[in-house]
């Protein structure tokens, strides 16, 4: 049995495809985007979500513990009176975590819905994915940055009802300037994606100044071409819970608002209306 | 919309048109000795004599009120004996929250009722008839000889229009309010409604656009002399419109009429009337996708409310089938009967977790396992139970000529009562049932100790209480069903008792205003609640719990037995309004809302709110006038509302799903 670390589970989330669908959300991601706004979500393994609002600088949560959960943390889970510091990446085995996903199967059923899972980048955890999505007899989707190898991208793709894939930047050095890695790999499993005829959206992030200029976003549509493409405004709230885990957000980005987009530069493009989430 | 009358009533305009009442009806009555029927007679004469007519631009259905409050008829000395004489007296003492039968006087016409009434009921008829007459001359000197027309049949002749059924309507509400009678609901609108709007549109009388215009021009006027009417706070006035529903046979009710008053009230965005919702397994998907329009609108409704569990419910507590199948929901959630049921279904809350923190103080160093205090625990809740049937049996209604037009037959005599922080107390039951006897981590004497210090001194109680126990909201068995054997217990307690009327007590699961008070009453307890801090509303999960989400929520509360404890009282959910922002979170809202009553629960309401938006319009509360916030069975507008309800309701949204 393989175990996965995940930091969130979320029932009725609304953006993350067809009818009512419980999001999961795996820890770990190989990207660092600046404008990441699950900071929580891109280490691996387990770590610890300090909230800030309403601490009372008590101390408690940073006196050792024996608490078999906190070991390896630098913190302890068990201390504060605020119920402030919570777990990231918590340990589920597949079939733990596909019973809990299954307690909502009449609803997927009777919606249309179904899993997503999310992240972090759930392909990091692979061989769990796998084993999850095959105890899940239900719509299953991934959203996914992309960047992995073309035999964990083509298994996932078998296995799954829809694969919902970011593309941020076409422009290699600018991808490896605002999320650390080179987008190759990415653009080639775009590719497999068009090939497969596997249902699909791309999505874009929006971020001022970096993601949505008319010379990236034209750039993506000539590559996406005729598939459906979401495109997501920035949200504003992106830097809110880095302070919860430490660390600290991007001055890499100059404004809050986006630059007026033109959709009709794509073939087949919707533009959000909220941040998204 | 006629958006010039829209603004003018949003604007407050028609406020100039009011006299402030001078008369101290009270003491003259007190001095004369005056008998109760006189007084509510004699006071409503002389406010309909004080009425100026007020046609206002564009306005097709009138009666505006030119009155301010209205003083009492009794004097504080006087309450005083009549309270002392009854044993109690239930809020202000006036008839209220009923719903009468509108549609039998509307179609009758008021001439014949006036035959069958007794000379009070002809004194009001009368009153009613000068001051309609007034109107009328008002209407022809002012050229609105479409108002003059209307008037000339109703309300003497039963109506034979849409418009004149409406105008009907109107005049009888303006009526009850001015008569004393209070949280008048309207009950199933849209179905003796219907027949009017039918034949207008099949004669060709009225095209579907105009009648959705009067509807609106209708609909407005619940909100004309609102801020006039009785209650906790502003909003709380109790028009509640139900629309859809069965029939006795079974059939699905919901109507063209139904879908254009779900239209009216987002097009009109204002708190009144509120909007309920009937419906059940049967119910088509496109009903709840109107619904969640209107709750993506942000005011706070429509609440649902589920034919499936409700009527075998009330059959059960000995309503007839056939008026089962007619019921209606009283101002907020509870569920009455139009035309036979002159009940109080708010008499009065039993208070969860108070029980439990008794039980917890006086019983639990004395019990061997979790089963013996759990044992103490049924006892208890019974025998509360029990004693509140005893003390507010007899509870009066002054007289009312009016509703005794509107309820000639009192088939039904039932009172009922609320169960505040159910949650609260099962999410207290599980954590004692988990650390006190199961883990063994927390002995009796340290969490009484934690209880009585608010937990100062011992955080780590209050973590393990608060943060490491299992709570209601999270589909866990142990609290979910913890909760079932509070609300069996709450019924089982009331059962066989009888008040002084031959009625039964109903037990449910509203807690209206009682989540601040009875809060207040009880200092921190053993869910890990801290001194002060509120209980969610109604039928809801603790304000702190940390659920999963809206579909766990839904598990968590469709589990217990609520045909037992079927007063009225809805889950509520709350989501971000930023949710809305999804291309089809309406029909997956519609989805969830449809699973909720094939899970068999009870009744629902969904809220859309913004957190940012209501700390700004606490800041700039004039920026902010038409901002809408649901509070306990009913929408306010937030500006308006005592700051301890707006914290609440920021509060609230804080774990929105």
């Amino acid at each position: 049995m393989k175990t996965g670390h995940i930091f969130d589970i979320k029932e009725f989330s609304v953006n993350d495809g067809p009818g009512i669908r419980t999001t999961v959300f795996l820890r770990g991601c190989p990207l660092r985007c600046v404008w990441c706004h699950n900071p929580e979500g891109l280490e691996p393994g387990r770590g610890v979500l300090i909230r800030q609002r309403g601490c009372l600088q008590c101390g408690r949560c940073r006196i050792p513990c024996n608490h078999s959960d906190c070991q390896g943390l630098e913190r302890c889970l068990h201390a504060c009176p605020m119920g402030l510091v919570e777990e990231l990446g918590r340990v589920w085995d597949a079939e733990s975590l596909a019973k809990r996903l299954l307690r909502d199967a009449d609803l997927f059923e009777s919606s249309g819905g179904g899993v997503t899972l999310s992240g972090g980048e759930p392909l990091l955890q692979h061989e769990f994915v796998f084993e999850l999505l095959g105890l899940l007899p239900v719509h299953k989707a991934v959203e996914t940055c992309g960047y992995t190898s073309a035999d964990v991208f083509l298994k996932m793709m078998e296995m799954v009802d829809l694969v919902m894939l970011d593309i941020k930047l076409a422009d290699p050095g600018a991808h490896r300037r605002y999320t650390g890695v080179d987008n190759t790999p990415i653009l080639e499993n775009l590719r497999r994606l068009k090939a497969s005829g596997k249902p699909h959206l791309i999505r874009v992030p929006l971020i001022p100044d970096i993601t949505d200029t008319p010379e990236n976003l034209s750039a993506i549509a000539a590559l996406v071409g005729d598939s459906p493409v979401e495109l997501l405004p920035y949200n504003r709230m992106a830097g809110a819970k880095y302070p919860s885990v430490g660390k600290q957000f991007t001055h890499l980005i100059s404004k809050q608002e986006n630059n007026p987009i033109d959709t009709a530069m794509f073939q087949n493009a919707t533009l959000r209306r909220d941040a998204h989430s | 919309m006629n958006q010039s009358l829209y603004n003018f009533i949003l604007q407050k305009k028609h406020h100039s048109f009011r006299a402030e009442v001078t008369t101290d009806f009270a003491a003259a009555f007190a001095a004369a000795g005056t008998p109760y029927a006189e007084r509510i007679t004699a006071r409503f004469e002389m406010l309909m004599a004080a009425q100026e007519p007020h046609i206002l631009e564009g306005e097709q259905i009138v009666f505006l009120r030119t009155t301010g409050k209205t003083p009492d008829v009794l004097t504080e000395e006087e309450w005083s004996t009549y309270r002392a004489e009854h044993g109690y007296v239930h809020e202000l003492g006036y008839t209220s929250n009923l719903c009468g039968d509108y549609a039998r006087l509307v179609a009758t016409g008021l001439d014949t009722v006036r035959e069958q009434v007794n000379e009070y009921g002809k004194r009001e008829i009368d009153a009613i008839f000068d001051l309609c007459e007034r109107y009328r001359h008002t209407a022809l000197q002012q050229g609105r000889d479409d108002i003059a027309t209307v008037l000339a049949r109703v309300p003497h002749q039963g109506a034979t229009t849409f418009r004149e059924a409406l105008q009907f309507f109107r005049i009888l509400h303006f009526s009850l309010w001015l008569e004393g009678c209070y949280h008048n609901t309207v009950g199933r609108f849209d179905q003796y409604m219907y027949p009017y709007l039918a034949g207008d549109l099949a004669a060709g009388r009225l095209t579907e656009q105009e009648a959705q215009e009067l509807l609106e021009d209708f609909f407005l006027s619940f909100n004309k002399d609102s801020d006039l009417y009785p209650g906790v706070q502003q909003g709380d006035n109790g028009q509640s419109m139900v629309l859809g529903g069965c029939d006795a046979a079974g059939k699905d009710c919901f109507n063209a009429l139904s879908a254009m008053c779900l239209r009216a009230s987002k097009s009109l965005l204002m708190i009144d009337p509120k909007i309920n919702l009937r419906v059940s397994k049967n119910t088509p998907i496109e009903v709840y996708r109107l619904g969640s329009e209107l709750t993506k609108a942000g005011l706070g409704f429509p609440q649902y409310s589920n034919d499936d569990v409700v009527i075998p419910a009330l059959e059960a507590y000995g309503y007839s089938h056939e008026d089962a199948c007619d019921y209606v929901v009283a101002a907020c959630w509870e569920f009455i009967i139009p035309k036979y049921g002159y009940e109080i279904v708010n008499i009065g809350a039993l208070n969860f977790p108070s029980v439990v923190d008794q039980t917890v103080r006086e019983k639990l160093h004395t019990c061997a396992d979790f089963d013996a205090f759990m044992g103490e625990i049924d006892a208890a809740v019974k025998a509360t139970a029990t004693e509140m049937t005893a003390l507010k049996s007899a509870a009066p209604f002054l007289p009312s000529p009016l509703m005794d037009m509107l309820i000639t037959d009192r088939r039904y005599r039932n009172f009922g009562f609320h169960g505040t922080g159910i949650a609260s107390a099962a999410d207290a039951l599980a954590a004692i049932g988990t650390h006190v006897f199961e883990k063994k981590d927390i002995a009796p004497a340290r969490l009484i100790a934690g209880l009585d210090d608010d937990f100062a001194s011992d955080p780590e109680l209050l973590r393990l209480l608060r943060y490491e126990s299992p709570k209601m909201g999270c589909d866990h068995d142990l609290p979910d069903l913890l909760a079932t054997r509070l609300l069996d217990d709450f019924a089982d307690g009331l059962a066989g008792h009888k008040n002084a009327y031959g009625g039964i007590y109903r037990a449910g699961t509203g807690t209206a205003m009682y989540y601040l008070w009875h809060a207040a009453e009880v200092g921190a307890t053993a869910d890990g609640r801290r001194r002060g801090e509120p209980f969610g509303t109604n039928f809801s999960p603790n304000l702190f719990a940390k659920i999963d989400g809206p579909t766990s929520v839904i598990r968590s509360f469709t589990k217990q037995h609520v045909a037992r404890a079927c007063n009225g009282g809805p889950l509520t959910l709350e989501f971000a309004a930023s949710m809305f922002q999804a291309p089809d979170s309406i029909d997956k809202l519609a989805e969830l809302v449809r699973f909720f009553v094939m899970k068999g629960g009870h009744q629902m309401q969904l809220n859309a709110v913004n957190a940012d938006k209501m700390k700004a319009a606490q800041q700039h509360p004039e920026q902010y006038a038409q901002l809408v916030v649901r509070i306990w069975g009913w929408s306010a507008y937030f500006v308006e509302l005592d700051k301890e309800y707006q914290d609440h309701v920021i509060a609230r949204q804080e774990y929105t799903v």
